[in-house]
């Protein structure tokens, strides 16, 4: 029996029997609206039920108290009865399939933002500042434990109501309950502080009251860490005691076990990794807790492929595998494993888009998948079209190739020209740069999966119009990608860009500034990339710091690397000219705020302005196609068919960089969303 | 004078091929006691040989053609020739009958030689075959000539007479005299063994088909077979039969991959054994694949395994019964097969390859795998399916099988069990009460866990009230349906595809979609060749609305994917994969579907690597066939 096959034995805690092994944690994707998981947020973990997951968990951090908002992240307050009707709602429509749902309930404590919401201040252990919301809490008295015990045990009954199966407090990230468990927060001297005894107390009595509100036969579990990984944090010895502890007076029925804690910038990045970090780093901390305790143990971190999922079940390191960013990507996992078509799978690269967005204010979406959140208005499964068209695709990247895949699974006859010999388009390229080569899984997938539903992939032909009108297609679709900008400054023909130098079509010279007019991965990577092949790299910013625009789970990974590999950063320096100067460059830079300038002598200066569209051919062919290469947007946004008909010619659209230089997730979902109703 | 000279000739080389038969008939009168009804043998005689083997014979068109001319003509040549010898008779009407048989026989005699010699299937023996038409067409011709002449009244000068009448003599004498070790030993051996068949109700005067292994008495002092005298002498007779013509090396799925076995030399090997001292030298015919030719000797009180069989022939079959299917004598090598390994596991516990272990987890399980049996049920935890020991009573018992382990099967038993819903079927399962059926412990030779796991999974059965029992597995359909009788199961036993036939002729389902691409069906052997079952699947098929493609080898005459009878377990290696020679069929018919019913046929089919078709259990295309359009 291979490994895999142990994910899909099924679970038994307590009456609750979980179809397997495979469960996606409780997260905030941003999708509640007024607090209540509405529609779009149902919907989401709907398709995981259908996609044959055994657990979803939804709500990350849902709050139970008034003085922990729900605002920030668009999170769920289970603070009132008004939420019920939503679980319900939410419950049927998760067991119509077969999952088990649950929720995670917690207080956030001093990590969250008091000008919110109700403005009541924050609360903690001890009125120590938190760096991560950057609140100053109030120090907890024995009315305030009272009130908010009695809270969790009510948010605990409405679970219970709502017909969820179970829930699980947080005691992970830094919410209340381990803020008194760490001594690194809790500085009291009454019985909940001091001893670890007296710091799992508060822990210990809100388990109490949720047992009592809801009874034994009743799921609850925990969040924790297995170990804070920090000086002052709680040790791996303290989290096993405080797990079996807690397990041993019958308070859990489950332990949901990650590594680390989320206080500061690289923690975040370390809580949730990324594609810089090997798969299952924390493995090992459920692994040893399950030794100590006698109920279920689940561990989310990077579990990415059903292989280690499968391994980790099956050697027995844990009972239950969460593989959250794994049905982000791919809500059918679980299914195709079923159904023998594992190479189907859209494995998570880790580029950790999803969770950075929301850090930024977003909603939670996949860099590859542009259905995962939209599952209102696309298709996780693309339906067969009615109709059989002939579709040229020209540009293998990931635009190109998701629409060359979407109309391949509509049942259209596909052809993609790609000039270049490989397929990949800029992922090739920025997957070049040292950690985020993984990013090429998008590619690779997308390339599998089109040739597999048989698109004819002609490699290393560069299209032209008469070779696509060879085809009598019905529909063209132009995914020609951008070309790196030299930016407008003086003397822009001097630089280099990243392209130049990823690509080695420029070697790097002994001593490089490089100018990031973007703030994102690319300008980072590169001089990640530059200083590892010996150049002295100074990175120079407009933005108030390097890869501004990169998110809170891959800057600090960015940032730790620049330092390590002692690249200069400088940001608040805009750049305004380049000139030679004997056989040397000058780069001026002006400073943001001061206006004052300054001047950089170097071999070479590399820039990194994003791309222009490659639209030649999208000019050629513009006056001969049917709607003069005119995208009807309003038919698009609402996700009706283009209107657009043949009388002889094509129809003729762009999408991905080759209109405006976006992103990896804007020309795959630019794709997805054309190409579903072709 | 010349009517005397063939006619004693004739009644001397009859008499002598009857003694020597009789001699000869104390080779295969060696073996052990077996219960015969002679007289209802002889009896269905005439009838089994014109309806039953003729079945077998006009499957080529040709071969019953010139089977018919020559014996026809020579068997009325004998009697003619022989009444020759009345004076009285010698009429020129007589010897004009005889010129027509001669005639015949010769024509036939014609076709003969055109076969062995110019046109050559590879399947052939030579050796003594080889003169067979030459005795064929001397006779034949000689005798013709002569006949013709004495019907002119006798024209031809006397030296020329009488050398035509030696020269018929030789043909004679070859002919009649081949009943020792020539190609006539057929005709009586055959004759004899229609008569006294093993399995009687095989033959149109019986049931049609009997496919059923025998129970086993497991108090015997010597279980199964070990030396040639160990089978029943009417099986003995049976391999003496063989007329060595190789149509079930043709069928045979293992000879095609070129696995250690061919069925034909099989039986040759245990012909030979019959002889104290003898060795396969004399065999003319194809070898088992990989194995030398001349090695083999044995002896009828000699261990057959070992000197005279290699284990890795006896452990490479299927048991798929192509070549009981495809023999025109009748002989049933699968159970020759079974005896064979019922002694090397029940007596000796030479049970090779992985097989071994499975048997220890069967005896200590009562599943190959030696999982815990309540986990049969794993795959179905959101399916929520109604156990009888809970619901006491139901319409259909579905029967999971062991597939309910394997990853492949759940997929296609979900399936089943969703188009079970859908269509309002009052059904049940067993859960942790159901046991492995049996079906690879026995075709491993196993026959005592077999009885073991038949006696227990009976008694759980009649605990409960059921209509019928359905399955997946056509393994478990056979044993189940067949071979659980003798221990006291009496209830219908239906496959699912013919169940899913009834559901959709009654409206209870409904197809609304329709596959794109071709669909090949394989047949699997248990419920084609094993249960004469190869419509329902087709029909099936065909009200779903898919566009179906014969493989040139299906229906009774299907090829096997390689996974019966513990041959996975035994793994005997080959040139190839069985189930890549099959898939190679499937893939000739440029189907982009190949179907299957059977949870073995699934697992050894999509284990095929490479570009190949889709391997679909017959309910998922149902059950995608009765989805609506997403």
């Amino acid at each position: 029996m291979s490994p895999v096959e142990a994910l899909l034995r099924p679970l038994k805690i307590k009456h609750l029997t979980i179809r397997n092994r495979v469960m996606s944690t409780s997260h905030a994707p941003s999708y509640g609206s007024d607090g209540k998981p509405k529609e779009r947020y149902q919907l989401y973990h709907a398709e995981k039920a259908k996609g044959g997951i055994g657990l979803t968990m939804f709500g990350g951090s849902s709050s139970v108290a008034l003085d922990s908002p729900a605002a920030p992240w668009n999170q769920i307050s289970v603070a009132d009865d008004s939420v019920v009707p939503f679980f319900q709602e939410f419950a049927d429509r998760v067991h119509a399939h077969g999952a088990a749902l649950m929720i995670q309930l917690t207080h956030m404590g001093r990590r969250t933002k008091w000008d919110t919401e109700n403005w009541l201040p924050t609360m903690s252990a001890s009125p120590k500042r938190e760096p991560a919301s950057r609140t100053i809490p109030k120090e907890m008295e024995d009315t305030d434990i009272r009130r908010i015990v009695a809270d969790y045990a009510a948010a605990a009954r409405r679970c219970k109501e709502g017909g969820l199966d179970g829930f699980e407090l947080s005691a992970a990230h830094g919410h209340l309950i381990d803020q008194f468990w760490s001594p690194s927060v809790n500085k009291r001297t009454d019985k909940y502080g001091g001893s670890l005894e007296n710091r799992m107390r508060f822990g210990i009595e809100v388990f109490e009251a949720c047992r009592e509100a809801v009874g034994d036969d009743y799921v609850i579990g925990i969040r924790m860490s297995g170990d804070e990984l920090i000086d002052d944090g709680l040790t791996h010895e303290d989290c096993v005691t405080i797990a079996r502890t807690y397990a041993e007076r019958g308070l859990i029925d489950f332990a949901n076990i990650l590594g680390g804690q989320a206080r500061d910038h690289l923690a975040h990045a370390i809580i949730l990794p990324n594609m810089s970090f090997p798969v299952a780093p924390f493995l090992y901390l459920p692994s040893a807790i399950k030794r100590e305790v006698d109920i279920p143990v689940f561990h989310a971190q990077r579990v990415t492929d059903l292989n280690t999922a499968g391994r980790a079940v099956a050697e027995g390191h844990v009972d239950m595998v969460a593989m959250t960013r794994a049905h982000i990507a791919d809500p059918h996992l679980v299914r195709k494993l079923m159904e023998g078509r594992m190479d189907d799978i859209r494995q998570c690269v880790g580029a950790g888009y999803c969770i950075d967005r929301i850090y930024a204010g977003g909603d939670a979406l996949c860099i590859q998948n542009a259905a995962t959140g939209r599952e209102r208005t696309m298709p996780h499964v693309i339906p067969k079209a009615a109709e059989r068209k002939r579709v040229v695709v020209v540009g293998g990247g990931p635009g190109g190739l998701e629409a060359a895949r979407v109309c391949a699974e509509r049942g259209h006859s596909v052809v993609l020209f790609e000039r270049n010999a490989a397929t990949g388009g800029q992922i090739s390229i920025a997957a070049k740069a040292t950690w985020r080569e993984a990013l090429t899984g998008i590619t690779r997938w997308l390339t599998q999966q089109a040739t597999k539903l048989g698109a004819d992939l002609r490699l290393g032909v560069e299209a032209t119009p008469a070779m696509i009108e060879a085809e009598k297609p019905d529909v063209v679709i132009l995914a020609t990608g951008g070309h790196p900008s030299h930016g407008d400054v003086k003397g822009a023909e001097l630089a280099a860009t990243t392209w130049d130098m990823l690509t080695g079509a420029v070697e790097p010279a002994d001593n490089i500034l490089l100018y990031d007019g973007t703030g994102q991965h690319h300008a980072s990577s590169c001089a990640e990339f530059l200083a590892k092949r010996g150049a002295l790299v100074e990175i120079a910013t407009a933005d108030r710091m390097i890869a501004e625009e990169v998110g809170a789970t891959n800057q600090p990974i960015h940032l730790r690397e620049l330092y390590k590999l002692g690249v200069v950063m400088s940001p608040n320096l805009q750049l305004t000219e380049i000139y030679r100067e004997g056989n040397k460059l000058v780069a001026v830079l002006r400073n943001e705020f001061t206006h004052e300038e300054e001047e950089r002598l170097v071999d070479q200066v590399v820039v990194e302005f994003g791309t222009l569209p490659n639209e030649g051919l999208f000019l050629d062919l513009k006056e001969r196609s049917a709607n003069r290469g005119e995208m009807d947007l309003r038919a698009l946004v609402e996700g009706r068919p283009q209107p657009h008909r043949g009388n002889g010619h094509a129809a003729l659209y762009r999408i991905g960089d080759g209109v405006a230089g976006r992103n990896i997730h804007a020309a795959i979902y630019d794709a997805a969303r054309l190409c579903k109703d072709l | 004078m010349i009517a005397t000279t063939l006619s004693l000739i004739v009644i001397a080389t009859l008499a002598s091929g009857l003694a020597l038969a009789l001699i000869q008939a104390r080779r295969w009168r060696a073996g052990r006691p077996a219960a015969v009804d002679v007289m209802a043998g002889l009896r269905a005689l005439p009838r089994r040989y014109l309806v039953d083997v003729h079945a077998v014979v006009a499957r080529d068109r040709f071969n019953s053609r010139f089977h018919a001319l020559t014996a026809g003509g020579f068997l009325a040549s004998l009697p003619l020739i022989v009444l020759l010898g009345v004076p009285a008779l010698r009429h020129w009407t007589v010897w004009g009958l005889l010129s027509l048989a001669l005639a015949a026989m010769l024509a036939g005699g014609l076709m003969v030689g055109w076969r062995r010699r110019v046109k050559q299937p590879a399947e052939l023996s030579g050796g003594r075959f080889s003169r067979l038409p030459f005795a064929l067409l001397a006779y034949a011709t000689a005798f013709l000539v002569v006949a013709l002449d004495q019907a002119a009244g006798g024209v031809l000068p006397s030296w020329l007479a009488l050398a035509l009448v030696l020269v018929g003599a030789w043909g004679c004498a070859e002919l009649v005299l081949g009943v020792w070790k020539g190609p006539l030993k057929h005709a009586v051996h055959g004759a004899l063994h229609l008569v006294a068949h093993p399995r009687p109700s095989r033959f149109h005067d019986g049931a049609g088909r009997d496919s059923a292994l025998k129970p086993l008495d497991l108090e015997a002092q010597h279980l199964g077979a070990e030396r040639p005298v160990d089978f029943a002498w009417n099986r003995l007779l049976g391999f003496d039969a063989c007329v060595q013509c190789g149509r079930c090396e043709t069928a045979c799925p293992a000879y095609a991959a070129g696995l250690p076995l061919n069925p034909k030399k099989l039986i040759q090997d245990l012909v030979t054994g019959l002889e104290s001292g003898a060795t396969d030298l004399s065999y003319a015919g194809h070898g088992h694949p990989g194995r030398p030719i001349g090695t083999a000797h044995g002896g009828p009180a000699e261990p057959v395994i070992g000197g005279l069989i290699h284990p890795d022939t006896l452990w490479a079959c299927t048991t798929c019964r192509a070549c009981v299917q495809e023999c025109p004598m009748m002989i049933e090598h699968v159970d020759a097969v079974i005896d064979l390994r019922r002694f090397q596991t029940l007596e000796l516990g030479a049970t090779p390859g992985k097989a071994a272990g499975v048997l220890d987890e069967l005896r200590a399980t009562d599943n190959p795998g030696g999982r815990p049996l309540s986990r049969r049920v794993d795959w179905a935890v959101d399916l929520d399916l109604p156990v009888l020991a809970e619901v006491r009573e139901c319409d259909v018992l579905l029967w999971l099988g062991d597939g309910a382990f394997e990853l492949r099967t759940q997929r296609s038993l979900r399936a089943l069990v969703q188009l079970l819903r859908r269509a309002g079927v009052d059904f049940a399962v067993l859960g942790a009460e159901e046991l492995d059926c049996g079906d690879v412990a026995r075709r491993l030779g196993d026959e005592a866990t077999f009885q073991d796991l038949a006696r227990r999974n009976v008694t759980t059965l009649r605990r409960y009230r059921f209509n019928h029992i359905v399955t997946a597995d056509p393994h478990a359909l056979h044993t189940l349906r067949n071979e659980y009788k003798p221990f006291g199961l009496d209830a219908p036993v239906i496959h699912h595809t013919a169940f899913l036939l009834d559901l959709l002729r009654d409206g209870r389902l409904e197809a609304v979609s329709q596959a794109a691409g071709g669909v090949t069906y394989h047949d699997p052997c248990y419920l084609g060749r094993y249960n004469g079952e190869i419509d329902a699947p087709r029909a099936l098929l065909d009200a779903i609305g898919v566009t179906r493609v014969e493989m040139e080898r299906s229906g009774m005459r299907s090829s096997c994917c390689g996974g019966g009878g513990g041959a996975p377990l035994t793994d005997v290696a080959g040139e190839r994969r069985i189930p890549d020679v099959r898939m190679d069929h499937a893939r000739a018919t440029g189907a982009a579907i190949v179907a299957v019913a059977c949870p073995n046929c699934a697992l050894m089919l999509e284990g095929v690597v490479g570009p190949r078709p889709i391997v679909a259990e017959i309910a998922e295309l149902v059950l995608a066939a009765t989805e609506s359009v997403r």
